[in-house]
């Protein structure tokens, strides 16, 4: 058995960062990834298998085949998932993890955020709390994610928002075509928008080229590595120091623990499905809100027997995502130039301060859309689904259409919840994940109400038509997934400390969304990447 | 596996479900080798459902038009389809004729708007057409 001073599991946002500051400290580090390393350029850009629209598959994994999950539905109709459903609420299972394939907005939360029980009250059958750290404390962490991964944007539109130190390092995205229509739209509503912050090399930066503004950006691997993720930045600095060892296609299946239930180490499954164990000081839980969940709940064992860090039945609750209210608008002139990835604009008038609702969310424009996810989601609902009517449209509107939508900040309830069920087995024999509960309704009310602001936003940019409409009730999770995990100083309303260590443990750690009390009504990723360096960091400054 | 009947049915199908205009319509533009790649790998399941479905669709037209669907004016089977869409079926059907028309406009219509390495989109031309590419 090979011991290392840490073990960590999952190689994407929160993983890959910690692998690279652990490395350099000078801690050996085993980084386990369940999928393979993508070769650079390798992606086919396969319209009907990619992370944006898996109707068929997926390019960035996993295999649609023996990685199951249950659901229980809002009607209490159980079902099998699989990793291409929606109710699967899959991530991308790769070397970078989302980064790889993410769209790649890099949003801070507000500093109103971390505080939203103490704004606005906890209503009825929530479990919407503050976190246990303010964003001044975060700060800190945000520069670092947006310098060492690389964020482009504009420092002064965002310092009017968030206090920060320093700009951006890279300039901000372009602006296209849509994106004018929507500051012109806006400053005749006298919204204030601002510049899109994206992981994403305007320039060339950090040794690797510039956006070429591709039309095939969210869903897909960038064929130039412009698109900035923890496969070509944390992770190729933690294996430059000789000190990481980076095992793919390694399912982590238990964490392990010693007859005093102190953790030791974890049990995997190669590639060629045979079982090893490694041992290692401390040990970090990085596989995403919904595998962490099921791995500490998996890893039970007599000292243990609900599941580590689970003596008050936390792990696994509060899950919760982004609804995404959408608008779509037909617009009078064409407002498509081709100039990729296609977002460049953004509003957070409403991201709080909005009467009568609890939060709110922020609203954006649009990635450039693939044609079969046009086809299949944003045609109007009173076109005819085939015949010449319907290629008509396509032909004449694809470039006149224009689409408005945001995360919407969730109200986090405990029944929303990640449990594990033993009736179902993944590949590798283990429980998989059950996934059942549904949104808080003041979630729904408020993507209600910010589906007319994105209604309102496109009618003053000239719209001759709007449709689409407010969602329903679901369960939400998806690649924003969050919350399993919380972070508190309480550990019977909590799983983390402030640090990410796992209460009661001294020697593990989540650094993934799972620790995120909330979830801000903004792209996570910034802030799983900022939480993840900072956790790192005091855990090479306390050992 | 589909016999040339079903592909002569099934031709005729795809060619309502998008038809040429000044672009191809569905058969053109590669949509049958899209499906019969789709039926041996991911709708390999749906192999059987597809064929009684198009079974069913020539005996719609023999109970209403008195013709194999292929034979009919398009008008005619434009109206014919818009019946099956809408469940209004005169044929016995061992499948539910609304969800298999439902099925197949949205099989035949990711082929034609996806991408060229999926087999059909030939050339791009459905992209050219709606103006998805780089900027001109």
């Amino acid at each position: 058995m090979t011991a290392y001073d840490a073990i960590i599991i999952g190689a994407g946002a929160g993983g890959g960062i910690a692998a690279g500051v652990l490395a350099e400290a000078g801690k050996r580090v085993l980084l386990l990834e369940r999928g393979p390393q993508l070769a650079a350029g390798a992606d086919p850009r396969d319209h009907l298998r990619n992370q944006r629209f898996a109707r068929f598959g997926l390019n960035a994994g996993p295999a649609l085949e023996g990685n199951p999950r249950v659901v229980v539905d809002a009607q209490g109709q159980v079902f099998v998932a699989r990793p291409n459903d929606v109710t699967y609420h899959n991530n991308a299972a790769v070397v970078g993890g989302g980064t790889r394939v993410y769209g790649a907005q890099a949003w801070r939360f507000l500093p109103q955020d971390f505080r939203m029980a103490s704004l606005y009250g906890a209503p009825a059958g929530s479990s919407l709390a503050d976190w246990p750290i303010q964003y001044s404390e975060l700060e800190p962490y945000y520069e670092r994610a947006e310098w060492e991964i690389g964020v482009a944007g504009d420092g002064a539109a965002s310092a009017r928002h968030w206090p920060r130190r320093t700009g951006f390092p890279l300039p901000p995205l372009p602006v296209n075509a849509q994106g004018r229509t929507l500051r012109a739209g806006a400053a005749k509503l006298g919204w204030e928008t601002l510049p899109i912050p994206a992981l994403i090399n305007t320039e060339p930066y950090l040794g690797r080229r510039a956006c070429i503004q591709c039309q095939e950006c969210v869903g897909f691997t960038c064929p130039v590595e412009a698109k900035n993720g923890t496969h070509n930045t944390l992770i190729p600095r933690a294996l430059a120091t000789g000190r990481c060892a980076l095992l793919t296609e390694a399912m982590v299946i238990n964490i392990d623990t010693d007859g005093a239930g102190h953790v030791s180490g974890v049990s995997y499954i190669d590639r060629e499905g045979q079982r090893h164990s490694a041992g290692a000081e401390v040990v970090i839980c990085a596989g995403g809100a919904i595998e962490t969940a099921r791995l500490l709940l998996n890893s039970a064992s007599a000292q243990h027997p609900r599941g580590l860090g689970n003596q008050h039945d936390q792990v696994g609750r509060h899950l919760q995502g982004h609804y995404y209210p959408a608008a779509i608008g037909l617009m009078s002139e064409p407002v498509y130039d081709g100039i990729g990835p296609g977002i460049s604009t953004a509003t957070i008038r409403f991201n709080h301060n909005n009467d009568g609702f609890i939060g709110g969310g922020m609203l954006a424009d649009e990635f450039i859309t693939l044609p079969v996810i046009f086809w299949t989601h944003q045609l109007p609902p009173d076109l005819p689904r085939w015949g010449m009517a319907n290629k008509r449209f396509m032909r004449e509107n694809y470039t006149r259409v224009m689409r408005v939508t945001g995360p919407v900040q969730e109200i986090p309830n405990p029944e929303a919840r990640v449990t594990v069920d033993a009736a179902v087995r993944d590949r590798w024999g283990m429980p998989v994940a059950r996934l059942s509960g549904s949104a808080h309704l003041e979630t729904v009310r408020t993507a209600a109400f910010m589906f007319e602001r994105a209604r309102e936003w496109l009618t003053a940019s000239g719209a001759v038509r709007v449709w689409g409409q407010a969602p329903g009730s679901y369960l939400s999770a998806g690649q924003h997934q969050a919350g399993t995990c919380r972070m508190g100083d309480d550990p019977r309303r909590s799983v983390v400390d402030r640090w990410g260590r796992v209460h009661g443990h001294d020697n593990l750690f989540v650094t993934d969304g799972s620790v995120h009390v909330t979830n801000g009504g903004f792209n996570p990723v910034l802030t799983i990447m900022a939480l993840a360096f900072r956790a790192a960091e005091h855990i090479t400054q306390t050992w | 596996m589909l016999t040339p009947l079903h592909w002569n049915t099934l031709r005729a199908l795809m060619d309502r479900l998008i038809p040429a205009d000044d672009f191809p319509g569905a058969w053109e533009a590669g949509v049958g080798d899209f499906l019969e790649r789709q039926l041996e790998s991911d709708l390999r399941s749906q192999a059987e459902p597809l064929r009684q479905g198009l079974e069913a669709l020539e005996a719609e037209a023999q109970a209403w038009g008195g013709a194999s669907f292929a034979a009919l004016e398009a008008s005619a089977q434009d109206a014919l389809l818009g019946r099956v869409e809408a469940g209004q079926v005169r044929a016995s059907w061992p499948v539910d004729p609304a969800g298999f028309f439902r099925a197949m406009t949205e099989q035949v219509s990711l082929g034609y708007y996806g991408d060229p390495t999926n087999g059909a989109n030939r050339g791009r031309m459905a992209w050219r057409m709606i103006g998805f590419g780089p900027r001109a």
